[in-house]
C-alpha cells in the first residue's frame, strides 16, 4: 500500500490566539483505508481535515508550518453544514458545475448527473429540483454525489450527518458503504454506532491535539475503552455503561399540570403548520420532541415560543398565553443553529448576557454561575474567545449554557446534543434532569434514542405537521429494538 | 500575499452588495417618496447608493474591490426590478469606478475616515456628471442646484464615510474580517514557540 | 423569485444579446431630446412590457404603480424648479414654465422607459442563463459569474436568515425595552449580525467551491449552452421598425409643438 496523505511535524495557530493547536503533529493515511478520526470536541478534527485537504492555508488563510506535506492528488470534502456548500439554486446545475469544473463535455452531463444520483440514492422525479426544497439528509446525499463527481482518490467527511435525522444518517452511511470501495475515506464524526463496521482504522486524539492512539477499531475499543471514557469520547458501549454506573432517577410525580395545551396550532405565512389537539403536561416533566426531519419539530418549538402565529388554547401556570409579551421569561428557547444566538463578542458576555440584561442578582453572583457553567462545560480556558471561532460543539454548549443562567419554568431545546463528545452530552443530561427535578418542564427536539429511552418521560411523535402526544415510553420499550425504531419514525 | 482577488474575496464582496441591493431596493421608493418636495431632501439619503464600495473595501482592502461592489450591488437592485431599470447598472459602474480611482490614488493604504470619505464624494461627483447628462439638472435654477449638490454630498460623508467606517468596526469586532484578510508574517513567525 | 409565469419569445433571446441591445437603447434614449420622440418610444417599450413577458396583466399591473410614482416625483421637481421664459404658474420659489413643464414630462418618460426596459428584462430572463450568457458570449471569467450566481442563491437564504436573527434576539430579551430609543437600539442590532452570518456564509461557500476543484484559470465546459437563435433577430428587428415608425409619427403628427427640450 501506498501513502496517500500526510503530514509531518505541523504547526498551527490561529491568529490572536496564545497557544498552537497542533505542535508537531505527525499523521499518515495508506491507500484505500477508512479511517476515523475520534477526539473531544474542539481538539482540532475540524481543522486537521481542512490541513489535510490544503484547504488551509490555500482557501483558508491561517499560517501552518511543517516539515512536509502530501496533499491527495484528488480528493473530495463533505462538510457538515448542509446549507453552505452549494452554490447554484437546482439540483442539476450543481452537480454539473463540478463536471464543468472537471470540463466534461457537455453532451455526457444529463447521464452522468442521473447516474451520480442513483449511486447515491437520491432519487428525484426531475433532476431539475431546486436545492431549498430538498431536507437535511437529502442535501448531504447531494454533497456526496458531487464529491463522487470528482471521482476523487480521497473523500474527507466532517460531521456529514450532525443535523439530521436517525433515518437521514443511517441513508448516508448507507451511501457512503456502498461507494466506499477502492477509496480512501478520512471521516471525523462523534456518533459511532453505524459506521464502525465501515472503518478499518481509528486514531484518537487528545483534547490538546496530540495522538493518544491508533490502530484498528476492535485494537481501540478494547484496549483502550478507559481512556476514551476518561477523555470523554464515544465508544460503542458508552451508554450502557453510563447506565449501569448512574442510577436512573425516577421522575418524582408532581401532581399540577403547569401547561396546557388545547387545539393548539402554529402557522407559517397563514398555513397551518403544526397541529397539537389536546396536552397536559407536569411541572418536571421532560418531553422529547422526535420525528423525521421537516416534520416540523422545530416549527413546533417556535409556535409554543410564540415566535410563530398561534390559535387554539395555551396556558402556562393558569395564564393565558396569546403573544411573546405574555410569556413574560417564562419559557427560554435554544434554536437548532446556535450561531444566530450569539449577540456578544466573547464567550463570558456571552454567558452572561441575560443577567447583566436583567440587573436582576448582583456582580458577583454572575460570574460565580457563570464561571460555574463555563468550568462544567469545558470552556472556561475559552471564555475570552469570541463565540463564532469555537468549534461546532464547543458554540452548541455555549448556547445551551445560555439557558442555564435563566429560571425559565418551561425550557425549549433544538438538538442540544448534536456534535457532542459523550462526556459533555452525559454532561448537558445531566444539568437538563438538575433542572427537570427543580421543576422546569424540558421540552427537546432530539433524535437520540437513547435520550429519549433513558431521559425523557414523555415522548411526542411530530409527523406531517402534526403532533401525536399520547404515546408512553413504555409502550415504546415493549418489542424488539427494531420494532422501536419503526415506531418512532 | 497577493492583492489580485481570490475567489473567498469575490463572493464575499458580491455576497455584502446584493445584501446592499437588496437595502437599495427598498431604498428606492423611500427616495421617491420624499423627492416630489422638491427641495431635495431626497439628496441627503442619495449617499446610501455609493455605501457598497466602501464597506466592502474596508473588509477586503483589495484593489477592485469597491468597483465589484458597486457593479454587484446594482445588479441586485437591477435583478430584484428596480424603479430604476438599466439606469441602476450604468451609475453603479460609474460610482463604483470614480471610488475605486481615489482609493487607487491612495495607493490603498489608507482605510480611514478621511480616505473613504473622499472616495464616497467621488462617486458622488460621478453621479453627479451623469445626472447632468441624463437628469438635465444644469437646467434647474442656480440656487436649487447648489442646495441639490450641497444635500448630496453631505449626505455621501454621513453614509459612506462615518457610517461605513462604524460598520466596519462593528464588523471587526465580531473577529469576521479574519477570514478575508491575509494572515500576517507575525502570526506566522509565532508558530516557532 | 417563485412565481409561475409563460415562457415568452422574449425568454428564447440571448440575454448577453438582449443586455446589450437595452444597453444601446438606453444610451439612444439620453440622446432624444424631442418630447414627441419620447413618447412614440416610451409606446415601443410599453408593447413589450404589457404583452410579451408572459407574465399576468394583474402583476404587469402591480409592477406599475412604482413605476409611475418614479414618473411623478422625476417630473416634479424639473417642472417647478427648472428654467425656462414663458412662465405659466408662479408661486413664491415655485416657477412653472412652458419649457420646464415640458422637459419635465420628457424626464418623466424617459424614467418610466428606463423602468419598464429594466422589468421587461428582469421578467424574462433567468439569471443563472444571463451569467452563463456572459460568459460564454462576453467572456466574463468565470469566478465572477458563479459568485454572482452563488450569491443569487443566497439571497431567500438570507431574509430567512434575517427573521431567525430576530427571533432569536426577541428570545434573549434584545427588544424587551420600548420607545424611541430601544427602537433605534433594535435597528442597530440587526445589520452587524446580518452582515458578519452572510460573510461567514459566503466564505464557507467559496471555500466548498475551491473543495470542488473551481479554479478559473482552467478552460471549462458548460451545461447550459446558450447560441443565437431568429428570436435574436426579431428582439432588434422590432426595435428598428418600431424606432423608425415612431420617429415618423412623431414629425407627421406632433402632440406638442415643442422641438428640444434642453434649455
Ligand atoms: N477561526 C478561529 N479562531 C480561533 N480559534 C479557532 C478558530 N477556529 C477554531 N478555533 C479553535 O480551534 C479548536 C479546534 O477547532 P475544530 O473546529 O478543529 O475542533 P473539532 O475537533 O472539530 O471540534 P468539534 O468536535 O466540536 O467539531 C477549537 O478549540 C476552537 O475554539
Ligand atoms: N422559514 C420557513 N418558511 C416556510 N416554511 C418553512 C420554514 N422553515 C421550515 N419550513 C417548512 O416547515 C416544515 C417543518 O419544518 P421544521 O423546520 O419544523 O422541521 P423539523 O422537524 O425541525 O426538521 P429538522 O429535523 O430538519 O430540524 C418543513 O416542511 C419546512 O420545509
Ligand atoms: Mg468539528
Ligand atoms: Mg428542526
Amino acid at each position: 500500500m501506498e501513502c496517500i496523505a500526510s503530514v509531518n511535524k505541523l504547526r498551527l495557530k490561529f491568529p490572536e490566539e496564545k497557544g498552537l493547536l497542533f505542535k508537531d503533529l505527525s499523521i499518515s493515511f495508506q491507500e484505500g483505508e477508512k479511517v476515523l478520526l475520534l477526539g473531544p470536541s474542539g481538539c482540532g478534527k475540524s481543522t486537521l481535515l481542512q490541513v489535510l485537504s490544503g484547504l488551509i492555508p490555500q482557501s483558508i488563510d491561517i499560517p501552518i508550518k511543517s516539515e512536509s506535506i502530501q496533499i491527495p492528488y484528488s480528493w473530495g470534502f463533505v462538510f457538515q453544514d448542509p446549507d453552505s456548500q452549494f452554490c447554484m439554486p437546482y439540483v442539476d446545475e450543481e452537480i454539473a458545475f463540478v463536471l464543468e469544473n472537471l470540463q466534461i463535455p457537455r453532451e455526457e452531463m444529463t447521464v452522468k448527473i442521473k447516474e451520480l444520483l442513483t449511486t447515491v440514492g437520491l432519487c428525484l422525479d426531475d433532476i431539475h429540483t431546486e436545492i431549498q426544497t430538498l431536507s437535511g439528509g437529502m442535501k448531504q446525499r447531494l454533497a456526496l454525489a458531487t464529491v463522487l463527481a470528482l471521482d476523487p482518490e480521497v473523500i474527507f467527511l466532517d460531521e456529514p450527518t450532525a443535523l439530521i435525522d436517525e433515518e437521514g444518517t443511517a441513508e448516508v452511511w448507507d451511501t457512503v458503504k456502498a461507494i466506499s470501495k477502492d477509496k480512501t475515506i478520512i471521516i471525523v464524526e462523534h456518533k459511532i454506532d453505524q459506521i464502525i463496521d465501515v472503518i478499518d482504522r481509528v486514531i484518537v486524539f487528545t483534547h490538546d491535539g496530540k495522538i493518544m492512539a491508533d490502530g484498528n477499531s476492535t485494537y481501540i475499543f478494547s484496549n483502550f475503552k478507559e481512556e476514551l471514557k476518561r477523555f470523554g469520547i464515544w465508544y460503542p458501549s458508552a451508554w450502557e455503561e453510563y447506565k449501569k454506573e448512574k442510577v436512573q432517577n425516577t421522575l418524582t410525580k408532581h401532581s399540577d399540570s403547569l401547561l396546557r395545551l388545547e387545539n393548539f396550532r402554529g402557522y407559517r405565512k397563514k398555513e397551518n403548520a403544526i397541529t397539537l389537539e389536546k396536552a397536559a403536561v407536569h411541572s418536571g416533566e421532560w418531553i422529547a420532541v422526535t420525528g423525521a426531519n421537516g416534520a416540523g419539530k422545530s416549527t413546533l418549538l417556535l409556535s409554543l415560543m410564540q415566535l410563530l402565529k398561534t390559535s387554539g388554547d395555551y396556558r402556562i401556570d393558569g395564564c393565558s398565553i396569546k403573544s411573546f409579551a405574555d410569556l413574560n421569561n417564562r419559557a427560554y428557547f435554544v434554536f437548532q443553529n446556535p450561531e444566530y444566538q450569539f449577540l456578544t463578542n466573547s464567550v463570558l458576555e456571552e454567558i452572561t448576557y441575560e443577567l447583566r440584561q436583567r440587573n436582576e442578582e448582583s456582580h458577583a453572583d454572575v460570574f460565580k454561575k457563570a464561571n460555574d457553567l463555563l468550568t462544567i462545560f469545558g470552556l472556561k480556558d475559552k471564555q475570552k474567545q469570541h463565540p463564532y471561532h469555537l468549534s461546532l460543539g464547543e458554540k452548541r454548549r455555549l448556547s445551551v449554557a445560555t439557558a442555564f443562567i435563566q429560571n425559565p419554568q418551561v425550557l425549549l431545546l433544538d438538538e442540544p446534543t448534536f456534535g457532542q463528545d459523550s462526556k459533555n452530552t452525559f454532561k448537558l443530561l445531566e444539568l437538563l434532569q438538575e433542572e427537570s427535578q427543580k421543576g422546569t418542564i424540558i421540552i427537546m427536539v432530539t433524535h437520540d434514542l437513547n435520550i429519549i429511552h433513558h431521559f425523557a418521560t414523555t415522548v411526542w411523535k411530530v409527523k406531517n405537521g402534526k403532533v401525536i402526544t399520547d404515546w408512553k415510553k413504555d409502550d415504546m420499550k415493549t418489542g424488539s429494538e427494531g420494532d422501536v425504531y419503526e415506531y418512532i419514525f | 500575499m497577493s492583492n489580485r482577488l481570490k475567489l473567498t474575496d469575490i463572493l464575499v464582496t458580491i455576497v455584502i452588495s446584493i445584501g446592499f441591493g437588496i437595502l437599495y431596493k427598498i431604498w428606492g421608493p423611500l427616495y421617491y417618496a420624499v423627492k416630489p418636495l422638491g427641495i431635495h431632501i431626497d439628496q441627503l439619503i442619495y449617499g446610501m447608493w455609493f455605501m457598497a464600495a466602501t464597506v466592502a473595501f474596508l473588509i477586503i482592502r483589495k484593489p477592485g474591490v469597491a468597483l465589484l461592489a458597486e457593479v454587484a450591488a446594482s445588479s441586485g437592485e437591477f435583478l430584484m426590478g428596480s424603479e430604476f431599470g438599466l439606469e441602476v447598472l450604468l451609475y453603479g459602474i460609474i460610482q463604483g469606478l470614480f471610488a475605486e480611482l481615489l482609493l487607487m490614488a491612495f495607493r490603498y493604504k489608507r482605510y480611514d475616515l478621511l480616505a473613504v470619505s473622499m472616495a464616497g464624494i467621488s462617486s458622488c461627483i460621478g453621479s453627479l456628471i451623469l445626472d447632468f447628462y441624463k437628469g438635465y439638472i444644469g437646467d434647474l435654477s442656480t440656487w436649487n442646484l447648489i442646495l441639490y449638490m450641497a444635500f448630496r454630498f453631505i449626505g455621501t460623508i454621513l453614509f459612506t464615510g462615518v457610517l461605513a467606517i462604524s460598520i466596519v468596526k462593528a464588523l471587526e469586532a465580531t473577529g469576521v474580517t479574519n477570514l478575508v484578510r491575509s494572515s500576517s508574517q507575525k502570526d506566522f513567525n509565532s508558530l516557532d514557540q | 423569485m417563485n412565481i409561475s409565469f409563460e415562457e415568452s419569445w422574449l425568454h428564447k433571446v440571448n440575454p448577453a444579446l438582449k443586455l446589450i441591445t437595452l444597453t444601446f437603447l438606453f444610451v439612444f434614449v439620453v440622446m432624444i431630446h424631442h418630447l414627441n420622440d419620447m413618447i412614440t418610444f416610451t409606446f415601443t417599450v410599453s408593447i413589450l412590457f404589457f404583452f410579451c413577458t408572459g407574465h399576468s396583466y394583474k402583476r404587469i399591473l402591480l409592477f406599475l404603480i412604482p413605476f409611475l410614482l418614479v414618473f411623478f416625483s422625476t417630473a416634479v421637481s424639473m417642472i417647478l424648479f427648472g428654467k425656462g421664459e414663458t412662465t405659466l404658474f408662479k408661486l413664491g420659489i415655485v416657477n412653472v414654465t412652458e419649457e420646464s413643464l415640458f422637459r419635465g414630462l420628457h424626464l418623466g418618460f424617459r424614467a418610466l422607459v428606463f423602468a419598464m426596459m429594466g422589468m421587461t428584462f428582469v421578467l424574462t430572463t433567468k439569471p443563472v442563463l444571463l451569467f452563463y450568457s456572459l460568459m460564454q458570449q462576453l467572456k466574463l471569467q468565470p469566478k465572477y459569474a458563479y459568485s454572482f450566481m452563488a450569491a443569487i442563491r443566497l439571497m431567500p437564504i438570507m431574509f430567512e436568515e434575517l427573521q431567525t436573527i430576530l427571533d432569536a434576539q426577541k428570545v434573549r430579551g434584545v427588544h424587551s425595552q420600548k420607545g424611541i430609543r430601544s427602537l433605534l437600539k433594535d435597528i442597530k442590532s440587526l445589520p452587524i449580525p446580518l452582515l458578519s452570518q452572510s460573510i461567514r456564509r459566503a466564505f464557507r461557500i467559496a471555500v466548498a467551491m475551491e473543495a470542488k476543484r473551481f479554479n478559473s484559470t482552467n478552460e471549462r465546459t458548460y451545461y447550459y449552452h446558450l447560441g443565437f437563435s431568429i428570436f435574436d433577430l426579431l428582439f432588434i428587428g422590432y426595435f428598428i421598425l418600431m424606432i423608425s415608425l415612431g420617429y415618423l409619427f412623431a414629425t407627421e403628427f406632433p402632440l406638442f409643438p415643442v422641438t428640444d427640450v434642453r434649455y
